[in-house]
């Protein structure tokens, strides 16, 4: 709708009446729109306005060459960027029939687990602020920023890394890295009782989260809900060990999960799964200097790659969910198609519809936020 | 009942005017109110500027979520067209002076999108841009660096006039609106009536008006307040 053609509307003898959340209102997350339907403040229906992101994405990569698309693929999801490199570089691995060295795919994996975390961190502060806790979102920002540190140290980027290639990875780690590493490690374990009393058992959270947008699992299953999200609802899928990547079959982690799958299971979810990726950073650590070898295996001048005909559909898990991509190459030097199945559209615009339902006014935005959906992803 | 506002602008004959308007451009540049429209990625990066690490209130800048009580609007990143119309609209919507900063090379020349169907390239088409921060995207410390430019612009103003990028909405509206129209049809109008604002402003030039005004003059279908609410 165009909204200078935007008019509130008024039904007759009804109560109901509509009003319009975003594009740019505190209460939503990133650049999105949410128009409901309300009885008091009661939501009858809600319905979402998607598109302020789109971009073109999946056209654009297909007029840029194979290893152009690598610097646009992590714009795709912006709190969360590295699954996005090293899912299309597992995927162009696949069709060219190559595979990454040892260490550069534990390397990979480190990458996977520190953006779970910075994005984890993220996600604490905005879902606190919906429910008028600011103070967790300063310190989220703040120990999240620590691991963009880290970041910019072995990668060289804050945010946006771009760091893998088909084929591994670009640098070789720093020295002295991993003990830095494990000094974040350290610092982030020495906060869990400060962030438990501030906000995992606080009665001024705990109150408002709880049964607040609760899923059962078969409607989870039905909505396509993947991830955390999923496993608040007692399902304890996950990518790396259902479907295992990298090196993940090599280490040792839990399946957190919880029972209820309201917003706050999800919360608690993705506050088990934060250890859960210290642990295995840990044991990465530990097993990282004793892999030696290379970081890369060749590939043919970039700038003339012709990748052979064929198709690969490579998935992880983000810490939204499961993100895959689908590629086909028809042996050019730009793929033909390129598909990516991102969690966030499932869970901003059929889940966040479906819960939105008989929530009270003043829910909507913490349900969106629990959700912990990614705007750029929906509309790419 | 309408009736016609006569404003007159008083002559200045005061001859400390000049240090009143100095001391009132100081108060602006220590006192601003930013409203960051999350357009794109660079709105990732706002978080850790604004919040303890970098700190963006010792500089006097605070957030503020409605349009008519912000100064500043940051574009954080790519414009797609559907969002470039509530941009616009929520720029005309603030009061003036106002200023604009655009933030991620895509509001320069379109960065990254540059062969996307679906984004605005340059921001300055459509509305007059006081600062630009390149960067894909860039880091905290250059969003700081933007904002404390800007924080000059409008403390130096008397002297540099690169702080007051505002009034060029007013003086040039027919090349902005044309821009506008380019891209969403001719029938495009927004609530606020710009060349009103020029009048009361005392800022409208010859190339406030032109062809393209006269089309929103066809088009415009005049919408009073209780309308534009309630039907």
């Amino acid at each position: 709708m165009r909204p200078e053609n935007y008019q509130a509307v008024k039904l007759g003898d009804s109560n109901e009446y509509e009003i319009f959340i975003g594009p740019n209102h505190p209460g939503i997350e990133g650049n999105y729109a949410f128009r409901l339907m309300l009885d008091g403040d009661i939501v009858v229906s809600g319905k979402a306005d998607a598109g302020y992101l789109h971009r073109g994405f999946e056209k654009l990569m297909e007029g840029r060459l194979w290893i152009q698309n690598l610097a646009i693929v992590p714009r795709i999801c912006v709190p969360d960027p590295a699954p996005m490199e090293v899912a299309y570089s597992m995927a162009v691995e696949e069709i060219m029939g190559i595979e990454a060295p040892i260490r550069a795919q534990w390397i990979r994996t480190m990458q996977l687990e520190l953006s779970r975390v910075a994005a984890h961190l993220f996600t604490f502060g905005g879902h606190a602020a919906t429910t008028g806790m600011y103070t967790p979102m300063f310190w989220g920002v703040a120990d999240r920023d620590l691991v963009l540190d880290l970041f910019e140290d072995f990668t060289g980027g804050r945010v946006y890394s771009i760091y893998n290639i088909p084929g591994g990875v670009r640098r070789e780690l720093p020295p002295e890295f991993l003990q830095k590493l494990s000094n974040l490690l350290d610092y982030l374990e020495s906060r869990q009782n400060d962030y438990d009393n501030l906000l995992f058992t606080n009665q001024v959270f705990v109150e408002r989260a709880k049964g607040c947008g609760a899923l059962t699992q078969s409607q989870a299953l039905e909505l396509s809900v993947t991830g955390p999200n999923l496993r608040a609802c007692g399902l304890a899928y996950d990518v790396r060990r259902d479907d295992p990547y990298l090196v993940y079959d090599e280490l040792e982690f839990d399946i957190p999960r919880q029972k209820h799958g309201d917003a706050y299971s999800r919360i608690l979810v993705r506050r088990d799964e934060l250890f859960q990726s210290i642990r295995i950073l840990r044991q990465i650590i530990e097993r990282l200097p004793s892999i030696k070898g290379k970081i890369r295996t060749p590939i043919p001048n970039p700038l003339s790659w012709n990748v052979r005909k064929g198709e690969a559909y490579a998935r992880v898990e983000s810490s939204k969910g499961e993100l895959a991509y689908y590629v086909v190459s028809d042996g050019g030097d730009k793929p033909y198609r390129v598909h990516v199945r991102g969690p966030s559209s499932m869970h901003a615009v059929q889940t966040l519809e479906f819960l939105a339902k008989g929530a009270r006014l003043e829910d909507v935005a913490q349900i969106m936020f629990s959700l912990d959906a990614c705007p750029p992803e929906v509309d790419r | 009942m309408k009736k016609e506002l006569k404003i007159k602008q008083k002559e200045r004959t005061n001859p400390l005017a000049h240090v009143f308007d100095d001391f009132i451009r100081f108060c602006q540049s220590k006192s601003l109110f930013m409203l960051h429209y999350c357009t794109g990625c660079g709105a990732i990066e706002l978080p850790p500027a604004m919040t303890s690490r970098f700190d963006m209130e010792r500089l006097g800048i605070q957030p503020m979520v409605t349009p008519r009580q912000a100064d500043i609007l940051l574009i954080t990143g790519y414009v797609s067209i559907k969002t470039l119309k509530r941009v616009i609209l929520t720029y005309e919507q603030m009061q003036s002076p106002k200023y604009v900063i655009g933030i991620c090379s895509c509001t320069v020349n379109g960065g990254m999108y540059w062969q996307s169907y679906a984004t605005a390239k340059k921001l300055n088409e459509y509305m007059p841009v006081d600062v630009y921060i390149a960067g894909c995207m860039p880091r905290p410390e250059a969003v700081m660096a933007g904002l404390q430019r800007l924080k000059d612009n409008i403390r130096n103003d008397k002297k540099e006039h690169k702080g007051s990028a505002w009034k060029d909405y007013f003086k040039r509206y027919d090349y902005y609106l044309g821009n506008q129209q380019a891209l969403f049809g001719e029938d495009w109008q927004t609530p606020t009536d710009i060349i009103a604002e020029a009048k009361l402003y005392g800022l409208e030039t010859e190339e406030t008006y032109g062809k393209h005004t006269k089309l929103l003059e066809k088009h415009q279908t005049p919408l009073l307040p209780q309308e534009m609410r309630i039907k």
